[in-house]
């Protein structure tokens, strides 16, 4: 869609809205100084759901997302379109999640640690708040190692199929499963306790069906 | 497989993956078929997928993405005054950058040449000093012929303030590692090679320097921890200056930031190089008297990029 210089910034805003994430993107590269932005706004929450699920801390999250999007604003150039604009994105936030926990060096936990918190992390089912189901399963993933713990923010939380996952980490499908499968192992005995909560396939499979939808 | 033998967690999450090859699968599915507690695992399993599927996940909260705003909008103003398509990746062209500058314009033309990207003895610049009425030494504008001509006198008029400022630099001069040239020695406290004086003359012409607290020039040139360490006047007052330091946000916040840290205010900031990568170099008034600088070198992004040392400024 190209527009004429003379379309008034309301206008322009209207039709940069209706592009897709390729054309902003193209734009952005063609030095549009408003295409990237409308990216931003497109993405951020789930950009932001990822980096903190990944990460665990607030803090921490709001640094990695930041710096990916700074990064993807100057790497735009490097972007071949291999992939859907979406999966890049994932990829640099990812990636820079799994780097700031590298860079931290956060230990793998041993199996008797994680038996441990499940046992003391073990509170009465009936009276598990959504917010505190939110705060244990941040503290139970902080106990797996970081891929393990991508993998089944992707899949699992964000409800991305393996395929997407895969790319976005840049690993076979067979990979991604079998982490999800190691992780979802670890959580076991520590999520056991939510799984009569009476709420919980309802708000599943509504929450699950819009983030898979965006 | 029946009876005694149950299976753990992570064998019967692969097999809810699909990750097990038949005959695997099979013999699992058999037994859970007669097996309660190996049931029970895999009815945990499944409910570590709800239990993270349901957990609710929070917008961004409004103030991180005003923070990426920001940065986006700090990225975007850096890459227009750049020139995409004749320039390295991320390397800005100031000569390009600056064509248009009010200062530049009213600049003479002869006045303004491009600052060299490596130093070269013989052409390097000859340092002139003013000393100004407080007896500090400030920098003039420009070299001129009849400095060069003088090169290696200090005249007798200098006053004796000045003469204490070339001793005191020349006192730290001396323990560094020359690899100059000519080092010719000739008066007893000049032992410079390359052949710059700080030259004594009252010409009130900086008045400038007090009415903002620091300069901000925007050099392109690639200073190396030698340069760092020796007499930065040269590199630093020939340069356009850049205005008040006011005009650019993310340069006036890292000279804030820095400030703060140091405990002053730099007295002069110059964007360009440190090894080779986009750098800020401030300087800090040590001891004016003494001609001591402490020098700070920051990212763009205001990471520090190297320890704070000190260095001469004539």
């Amino acid at each position: 869609m190209n527009s004429p210089p003379e379309i008034p910034p309301g206008a322009e805003q209207m039709a940069r809205s209706s592009l897709s994430d390729a054309d902003l993107l193209l734009r952005h590269i063609g030095g549009d100084p408003h295409a990237f932005s409308e990216i931003v706004k497109r993405h951020r929450d789930r950009m932001w759901a990822v980096a903190l699920r990944t990460l665990g801390d607030a803090d921490e999250a709001a640094d990695a997302v930041q710096d990916a999007f700074v990064s993807a604003y100057r790497k735009a150039k490097s972007f071949r379109g291999e992939a859907a604009v979406t999966t890049w994105l994932h990829r640099i936030v990812v990636n820079a999640c799994l780097d700031r926990m590298r860079r931290k060096s956060i230990r793998p936990v041993a199996d008797d640690e994680l038996i441990e918190a499940a046992e003391r992390d073990t509170p009465i089912p009936d009276h598990t708040s959504d917010r505190e189901v939110s705060l244990e399963v941040t503290a139970a993933l902080k106990l797996l190692p970081p891929d393990q713990r991508a993998a089944l923010v992707l899949v699992d939380m964000m409800g991305y199929s393996v395929e997407d996952a895969a790319q976005v980490l840049q690993v076979p499908s067979g990979t991604v499963k079998s982490r999800c499968a190691r992780g979802r192992a670890k959580l076991a005995p520590i999520l056991s306790h939510l799984r009569n909560r009476t709420d919980l396939t309802r708000v599943s499979s509504a929450k699950g069906a819009k983030l898979r939808d965006g | 497989m029946t009876g005694d033998t149950h299976y753990d967690l992570e064998t019967l999450a692969e097999l809810a993956e699909g990750l097990l090859d038949a005959t695997a699968a099979q013999s699992i599915r058999d037994h859970l078929a007669v097996c309660d507690p190996c049931g029970e695992l895999l009815a945990d399993l499944a409910a570590v997928r709800e239990v993270l599927a349901a957990t609710p996940t929070p917008a961004m909260p409004m103030g991180v993405a005003l923070r990426i705003d920001q940065a986006i909008a700090a990225e975007a103003e850096k890459r227009s005054a750049e020139v995409p398509d004749d320039v390295p990746d991320g390397v800005p062209d100031w000569e390009r950058v600056i064509a248009g500058a009010p200062w530049e314009r009213a600049a003479e033309p002869s006045t303004s040449p491009s600052p060299e990207p490596e130093p070269e003895p013989a052409r390097e610049p000859v340092r002139l000093g003013v000393v100004t009425d407080d007896g500090t030494i400030v920098p003039a504008k420009r070299r001129g012929t009849a400095a060069r001509r003088r090169r290696w006198a200090i005249p007798a008029v200098a006053s004796a303030a000045a003469a204490s400022v070339v001793v005191g630099s020349l006192a730290l001069y001396s323990n560094l590692t020359i690899t100059g040239t000519t080092a010719s020695p000739s008066a007893t406290q000049v032992t410079q090679p390359n052949a710059d004086i700080a030259t004594a003359a009252v010409v009130p012409e900086e008045s400038h320097l007090a009415a903002t607290a620091y300069k901000v020039t925007a050099t392109d040139f690639n200073y190396s921890d030698q340069d760092l360490r020796g007499s930065l006047s040269e590199y630093f007052a020939p340069a356009p200056i850049r205005g008040g330091g006011g005009d650019d946000d993310k340069l006036t916040r890292c000279v804030s930031k820095v400030a703060a840290r140091a405990g002053k205010k730099p007295f002069q900031v110059d964007q360009g190089y440190y090894q080779g990568q986009e750098a800020l170099v401030m300087l800090f008034w040590k001891d004016r008297t003494a001609n001591k600088v402490q020098v700070r070198v920051l990212s763009p992004e205001c990471e520090t990029l190297r320890k704070p040392a000190q260095a001469r400024w004539e």
